[in-house]
């Protein structure tokens, strides 16, 4: 368990900088994720931490040392890696205990321990198998256990999950989610994809283009986005953003200059049986899908295209369509992303395509 | 399927098949024959002799020095080669273009013809004007014989073989070396694996394929050597670098002895045909972990 | 010298007033010069390996432009006084060379265009049609593969002598018209090919020979390339074959005729015979030097199979 310190860093490749002056504050037994599309960052952050790859400037911290200048082996850092470089020549028990082998555990401590940690994975019966005659899932079990005999600090993983198919994804998810309970060890993950960082993390990191976009938890990263960005980053359909000068004569009352106003899809009420108190938006149903349980819309509009999600309802087959948006399921950018507190709609004013009420 | 489609597969093997059959494997047999008679090519009748041919041979003591200089031959050759261009490779391994450069220049003499580099070396190697003694002389050593003097000769030709042989392993070490994810060297860092751990519990074993490969192909380009024998020493001094090959080329083309020679070339094909038999069974048994 | 300014700010500013600073700030200096140094013996050795490898060139270049009493200094001079350009003439002059160039050229071009036509259709067979017979026939080709010439040229040579072929470009040319290695490379390719690409071909009602050439072909170009490359090299610089095949100059190539130039101008005339030496090997290296990349990829990656 280890509290992760990353104060001013930077990273430059070459000519390029991927990263300038990130600071963020991973605390000790979290389940910590970074996301963000690729090329963000994210990995090249991971694994400056755990020092195989080193920052062109800035300090790590591992608790109360500063790890700069230690080398990835001695940070008690353990990393499962995306393609789980599992050491193709050696067993399933070579591999978990070379790391134990390197420094210096004796024989007996040694084979406890591997067949501890085997059980607790259910890899107990390949121990003496070479890593390409097991499956994907087995192989990622593995990784896991080479890098759990370890007793690390911190347990990092990068995209350990992209390469397993959809069922054995869901499947390890909640696994990693028990184990994390079960260790309490500091985990951070990678991910690119939204819904796993949500459903797994207390700690979410978004990262856009090598900054930090915000890092909160789940529910405060859907209710209160502090950017564009991250406002469409998370959720699915993605909230819908409406540039300002689309919405002709809409007023809103605001400390700084408005460019969009977005809601989430699943916000919007689809013709509604009463008055709501926000934005009305009149649009035509463009397509219409049936997940069964909810049904997603896109609806084209004077104030432009836009999807509304609603759950346990029948398919709406009328055309044209009233959309209704609460006021305070409405959000307010800055023409910079930046969001814009304390906004909102000045009252009683006819607006084309929309009216306010 | 009409008897056009049916047909059509053996027609488009056809033309290969039968060059194969006539030239490579109908030789085979067609010399297997000849080395159960005594012949000198020119008279019309063949004499049986049976295994007398055979006989002979083994118990000659200029084939047993043959036997000999071909195996002290291929042992140092694929020794050196493969295991100076395993340490090359480690060393060369690098992506900058400088390095390219090196490869480039190690890598050229595999694309010479062995007749240009057997008289380049046959000039270097010359005792009394040649550039390699003037090269040991900087050392402090005194002028050698290299290919004039029998306990000099092989070795000379050892090290002809090496400087011709180490581009082309080195290149495929190389290739070998970059085939390990690099994600391997990364969790053995983590680890906390030691070089010489790492070199010799992962990388060995995960180019012991390639290892196997090239040292095969090495021997069996080793037994077969004639070209720098029948341009730089014919086989001398006092037939120390006499081989196999060049055995049979004499007692085929020189001495006509074609059943002799024949008998020879059998012996030749049961090494090199063992030798293929390890390598592919080596190849069965090393389990391809991709 | 920032570096190593920097090296000792750092340890002195981390541990003010530590008494292991002035420890810290000698290993931090010991450091940047065992750095320093490991670069330069580096750079050393790399270049001491380049030399190892173009000294001989270049002594064969040398050698090849001086007069025979020049040859016999010793210890040696690398750059003659005056270059003898003659040398090459003469050279040349030792044999027909032009005639030598031409046999070169008719039988490596020849046996190249025979292989194209003989490996392309057997492999494609082979990789993509089921036929009664097709697992014993392909092992003969895989026999031929292990086969080297050494083992068989003494059988080969009667049969030749039998069909009257020795001292003909034919008999120089037909046992190589097809290739095992070249099969054995192209079915390969061929069978990576995916199915759906051909039965998208089919579907479009093309014809077999057509799929075979417009489509199948174009595909495996690399590979095809990189045999090409493989096979012109290795029968251009091939002596072993030719000079057991023939008894008399009518079908003799280069090499044969490079290293005939010691018998001709006697032996230890190393200048005339290093010119030789030159007009054989400088073509190569050239092109060698143009397509570096292409060459070394082709020869290496084809090994590693």
């Amino acid at each position: 368990m280890a509290r992760i310190l990353l104060k001013g860093i930077s990273k430059t490749f070459k000519d390029e900088t991927v990263i300038q002056d990130l600071n963020l504050e991973i605390k000790d037994g979290s389940f910590t994720v970074l996301v963000g599309p690729s090329g963000c960052g994210k990995s090249t952050t991971l694994r400056m931490v755990a020092g195989l790859e080193k920052q062109s400037g800035g300090e790590i911290w591992i608790d109360d040392t500063c790890v700069n200048d230690t080398p990835p082996g001695m940070r008690d850092v353990a990393m499962v890696f995306q393609n789980y470089a599992l050491y193709p020549t050696m067993t399933v028990r070579g591999n978990i205990e070379f790391g134990l082998k390197n420094r210096g555990v004796p024989r007996n401590e040694r084979d406890q321990l591997v067949k501890d940690i085997s059980e607790i994975v259910g890899l107990a019966p390949f121990l003496d198998k070479k890593p390409q005659s097991l499956s994907g899932g087995q192989r990622q079990r593995v990784a896991l256990a080479r890098a759990m005999v370890k007793k690390p600090k911190v347990f990092i993983l990068d995209e350990p999950l992209s390469n397993l198919d959809a069922k054995l994804r869901n499947q390890m998810r909640t696994e990693l989610i028990q184990l994390h309970k079960r260790l309490g060890t500091t985990f951070v993950y990678v991910t690119h994809d939204q819904v796993e960082a949500m459903s797994m993390g207390d700690e979410i990191v978004v990262m856009n283009k090598g900054a930090i976009q915000q890092a909160d938890s789940p529910m405060k990263l859907y209710q209160d986005p502090a950017n564009l960005f991250t406002a469409q980053f998370i959720g699915t359909p993605a909230m819908n953003i409406m540039n300002l000068q689309d919405m002709k004569g809409l007023d809103i009352r605001s400390d700084r200059p408005v460019g969009h106003v977005g809601f989430r899809p699943e916000q919007g009420i689809l013709n509604p049986d009463r008055p709501v108190e926000g934005l009305v938006l009149k649009g035509e149903i463009v397509t219409r899908e049936s997940l069964g349980a909810e049904n997603i819309y896109q609806i084209r509009s004077e104030a432009g295209m836009f999807f509304v999600k609603t759950f346990l309802k029948p398919l709406e087959s009328a055309d044209t369509v009233q959309v209704a948006i609460p006021h305070d399921q409405l959000y307010y950018f800055g023409k910079d992303g930046g969001r814009v507190y304390g906004a909102g709609l000045q009252e009683r004013l006819l607006v084309a395509g929309g009216a306010v009420v | 399927m009409t008897l056009w489609h049916k047909l059509r597969p053996y027609g488009m093997v056809a033309p290969s098949i039968i060059i194969f059959s006539l030239f490579f494997i109908y030789p085979i047999f067609y010399m297997m024959y000849l080395s159960l008679f005594d012949w000198n090519f020119i008279s019309p009748t063949k004499t049986f002799v049976g295994i007398q041919n055979f006989v002979d041979l083994l118990s000659e003591p200029e084939f047993r020095q043959v036997l000999s200089n071909t195996t002290v031959y291929t042992v140092l050759t694929v020794a050196l080669t493969t295991g100076l261009s395993l340490l090359l490779a480690l060393w060369l391994n690098r992506g900058h273009f400088l390095y390219g450069i090196v490869q480039g220049a190690i890598f050229s003499p595999h694309i010479i013809s062995l007749v240009s580099i057997s008289l380049l070396w046959s000039w270097l190697m010359d005792p009394e004007y040649g550039l390699l003694n003037w090269v040991i002389g900087l050392f402090g050593f005194g002028k050698l014989q290299w290919l004039s003097h029998p306990s000099t000769s092989l070795i000379s030709l050892v090290i002809v073989a090496v400087w011709k042989g180490i581009g082309y392993n080195t290149l495929v070490f190389i290739a070998g070396l970059q085939s390990i994810p690099a994600d391997i060297y990364e969790a053995a860092s983590l680890d906390r694996s030691k070089p010489w751990t790492t070199f010799t519990k992962l990388i060995l074993p995960m180019l012991s394929p390639t290892i196997f490969f090239l040292v095969i192909i090495n021997m069996i380009g080793s037994f077969q050597v004639f070209e720098t024998i029948a341009i730089m020493t014919q086989g001398g001094p006092v037939n120390s670098t006499n081989t196999l090959v060049y055995y049979i080329y004499e007692y085929g083309f020189r001495f006509f002895k074609i059943g002799y020679a024949s008998a020879a070339g059998v012996i030749l094909l049961v090494i090199v045909g063992i030798l293929t038999l390890v390598y592919f069974k080596l190849l069965s048994n090393r389990v391809h972990y991709r | 010298m920032k570096a190593a300014n920097r090296a000792i700010e750092g340890p002195i500013r981390a541990a003010a007033g530590s008494p292991m600073n002035g420890v810290r700030t000698k290993r931090a200096l010991l450091r940047i010069i065992m750095n320093v140094v490991l670069r330069l013996v580096n750079a050393a050795g790399l270049l001491l390996l380049v030399l190892i490898f173009a000294l001989p060139f270049i002594w064969m270049l040398s050698t090849s432009l001086k007069t025979l009493p020049e040859t016999m200094i010793f210890p040696p001079e690398w750059i003659p006084s005056h270059p003898v350009w003659k040398n090459y003439i003469d050279a040349w002059n030792t044999g027909p060379f032009l005639h030598y160039i031409t046999n070169s050229v008719i039988i490596s071009v020849s046996i190249l265009l025979l292989q194209m036509l003989t490996i392309i259709p057997a492999s494609y067979a082979f990789a993509r049609y089921k036929f009664a017979g097709s697992g014993f026939l392909f092992s003969i080709v895989m026999v031929t593969l292990m086969i080297p010439s050494q083992l068989i040229f003494l059988p080969v040579y009667l049969e030749l002598s039998a069909f009257k072929l020795l001292n003909t470009h034919l008999g120089l040319i037909l046992p190589f018209a097809s290739s095992a290695f070249g099969i054995f490379l192209l079915r390969q390719a061929f069978r990576q090919i995916s199915d759906e690409l051909i039965e998208a071909a089919r579907l479009d009602q093309a014809k077999e020979w057509k799929i075979i050439a417009r489509i199948m072909v174009p595909m495996v170009k690399p590979v095809l390339v990189t045999f090409a490359l493989f096979s012109f090299i290795a029968h251009w610089n091939d002596y072993f074959w030719p000079l057991v095949m023939t008894t008399n100059e009518t079908a003799r190539t280069l090499p044969i005729g490079i290293a005939k130039i010691r018998e001709v101008e006697g032996v230890g005339t190393w200048n005339i015979l290093m010119a030789g030496n030159v007009i054989l090997v400088a073509p190569i290296l050239v092109v060698f030097f143009l397509s570096q990349r292409q060459i070394i990829k082709a020869f290496v990656y084809n090994g590693v199979k």
